[in-house]
């Protein structure tokens, strides 16, 4: 077992009602480029997710490296050497720029590599500092496709890399350049796996995979890339926490769509409410100063609605390097808002109130940000109607209001 | 013969379970009939609106079908979610929607006579009143969000995987008002010393909670029978796609 890269041991796996896998077995060496290529609903990209953890089994265990990667029970690790991975629907955010996502994809493997060689020979160097929400179908499909054979280029170490219909939108001179790279990559000792119906990967594919079993092509003719070693630099590390925070400065997400219930709720309450005739350490007039903050937490994370664009949280959740998310800046509107309530209530400021205004959005945020999360398996996630379970939230602010009320903070 | 046989004992099992269900309803029909003209009147010092303490005959019959469905959910989530059981996934359905039903119930009748007794249909700060609506607002998302995503083992895992968590609900439910008595009245039957009913009351208050509690295994089989022609007919539905 402890040979091959890629052990898929008796696995069975549903979707929907249809069971799409069943018992497979599939060991993948170093060196080796299987290409799946079987008709539509045989099972190619489930082959490909479950290879990568990304869909629960039913039956059996998914090894990277001899490691456990998930089994049937969930029960699984952090890959222990991360592998590159292309999903269909691409996997990566509008709002992150090119270089941004292909330096995520390069922490997470633990060194970076200077990429404009690559990215030239996509002819996407020029685009390098652009949205990747800029970018047309094709070129999107290309940074997907970089981003998945990148691990490839950066470790020494033989890797894992699985391909979703990498060629999808590709022009012809792109797909020529990819199949050279398969071709150095499996050179270097990296297993590949490719789901696709195009022809042209039987040129560096070692294997073919599908309904009728495993067939072997030859690949001994195949002469020797030579490409000059690429100098590693160090990585950076808080990969998630990084990008929600850039995500975030970006866009102003949280502003746009926790702010704005928040300034809402905070007007509202001082137009229907006259403050002077509140007494202090009333549980009203306690209510009445964290509400803005409550409110902008129950909107939610504005990065899980970023995330579901073109399955990216997919991505993030197959690398298991974290989730980005909006906690820092969740923070600090639920700070500003509780602040900005006692002002305008032209109360003394209480700082201990206001870092509990802070931790109430941001505590809120997170546990919708759970429900959110926990629907996203669903094949409609977002007609699922998790606000309906906001509710259970208003038990703790009430009991929390009471705290603050009977601890005199105001 | 067997056929014929089989079809016979499918009537009969989906009259039964029709049957049931409508004995169920007659009984809470008969046991608000009871509560409103029978029941005698409480301590005109011991409540603000005595009068309104009659709808309890009907609000703690209702939260204790609630919990027997809540229970089919929890149990139902748990079938499915360790041992795919079609059976446990059917369970989950009717329970989730009979604990609906019996759920708004019980927040209906609470909150008016909350609003008689208190003043306010609804009080934030009191735990068992929070956590039971908490339990219906559950019930409520778990049905209207089944309703909107097709059947799957993706869809059926993540509504069993809220229906388990959600299921933690219903001990806090039933211990708070021991643990934190703010205003929730405390328990009528098995609560210790001058807390029990006796005569009359308890009588009109067990004929209630045998109606609800038949009313709600009528429900329950109703629903387990309507999910499994769903599926079956889903099943039929997919045959003739390949035709």
């Amino acid at each position: 077992m402890t040979d091959a890269l890629l052990n898929l041991n008796s696995v069975t796996v549903r979707r929907g009602m249809k069971t799409v896998l069943s018992n497979l077995n599939l060991q993948v060496s170093s060196g080796q480029v299987i290409l799946f290529n079987g008709k539509n609903g045989e099972g190619k990209s489930t082959i490909i997710e479950a290879s990568a953890g990304l869909i629960p089994l039913e039956v059996g265990s998914v090894h990277h490296h001899g490691e456990l990667l998930i089994d049937e029970s969930g029960k699984g690790g952090k890959p222990v050497h991360p592998f590159g991975l292309t999903l269909q629907a691409d996997g990566c955010m509008g709002s992150q720029r090119i270089e941004e996502h292909l330096h995520n994809t390069m922490d997470i493997t633990g060194s970076r590599i200077e990429m404009d060689s690559i990215l030239e020979r996509y002819n996407l160097k020029h685009r390098k500092h652009d949205l990747i929400a800029q970018l047309s179908g094709g070129q999107r499909r290309k940074v997907a496709m970089i981003a998945g054979v990148l691990p490839g280029f950066v470790s020494t170490k033989p890797r894992l890399i699985f391909l979703d219909e990498p060629d999808s939108g590709l022009d012809q001179a792109s797909r020529t350049s990819l199949i050279e790279d398969i071709h150095y990559l499996r050179q270097k000792g990296h297993a590949i796996l490719i789901s696709s119906h195009n022809k042209e990967f039987e040129k560096c594919a070692t294997h073919q995979y599908n309904i009728d079993g495993m067939v072997e092509i030859d690949q001994e003719s195949t002469p020797e890339i030579v490409r000059d070693e690429m100098p590693q630099q160090p990585s950076k590390g808080v990969i998630a926490l990084r990008n929600g925070v850039v995500c975030n400065n970006r866009t102003m997400s949280t502003l746009a769509y926790n702010g704005i219930a928040g300034f809402l709720t905070l007007g509202i309450l001082l137009a229907l409410v006259d403050t002077t005739k509140l007494d202090t350490g009333t549980i009203q007039k306690s209510g009445l100063i964290l509400s803005s903050a409550f409110a902008a937490g129950l909107v939610g994370d504005s990065m899980v609605q970023m995330l579901h664009e073109h399955r990216s949280l997919a991505w993030w959740k197959a690398h298991k390097q974290g989730i980005p998310s909006s906690y820092i800046h969740g923070s600090i509107l639920g700070f500003a808002l509780t602040l900005l309530t006692q002002l305008a209530m032209d109360l003394p400021i209480s700082w201990e109130l206001t870092i509990i205004g802070s931790i109430l959005t941001t505590s809120t945020m997170f546990i919708v940000r759970m429900f959110d999360l926990t629907s996203a398996r669903l094949a409609r996630p977002r007609a699922a109607f998790t606000r309906i379970l906001t509710p259970t939230l208003i038990l703790p602010f009430a009991l929390l209001v009471q705290w603050v009320t009977d601890s005199n903070l105001i | 013969m067997i056929q014929r046989e089989t079809t016979v004992g499918r009537t009969m099992s989906k009259r039964g379970a029709e049957g049931i269900l409508i004995l169920g309803f007659i009984g809470i029909g008969l046991t608000l009939g009871l509560a409103l003209l029978k029941a005698p009147s409480v301590s005109i010092n011991a409540f603000e609106s005595p009068d309104a303490q009659r709808i309890f005959y009907w609000h703690v019959p209702a939260a204790w079908a609630a919990f027997i469905a809540f229970g089919f959910l929890f149990v139902g989530s748990a079938m499915w979610f360790f041992k795919r059981s079609n059976l446990g996934w059917r369970m989950h359905v009717a329970g989730a929607e009979a604990g609906l039903a019996t759920g708004l119930i019980t927040v209906w009748s609470g909150m008016v006579w909350g609003a008689a007794e208190w003043g306010v249909p609804w009080d934030w700060t009191d735990v068992r009143l929070n956590t039971f609506g908490l339990l219906t607002f559950l019930a409520l998302f778990l049905v209207l969000g089944r309703q909107s995503q097709p059947d799957g083992v993706e869809t059926r895992d993540t509504f069993s995987t809220f229906g388990l968590y959600g299921f933690v609900l219903v001990p806090v439910t039933y211990v708070a008002t021991r643990l934190w008595q703010i205003r929730h009245p405390g328990p009528v039957v098995g609560g210790g010393d001058g807390g029990s009913l006796a005569g009359e009351m308890a009588i009109i208050l067990l004929i209630g909670a045998i109606s609800f509690t038949v009313f709600i295994i009528g429900h329950i089989l109703m629903s387990m029978r309507i999910t499994s022609l769903e599926q079956r007919l889903e099943r039929i539905q997919k045959s003739m796609d390949k035709v």
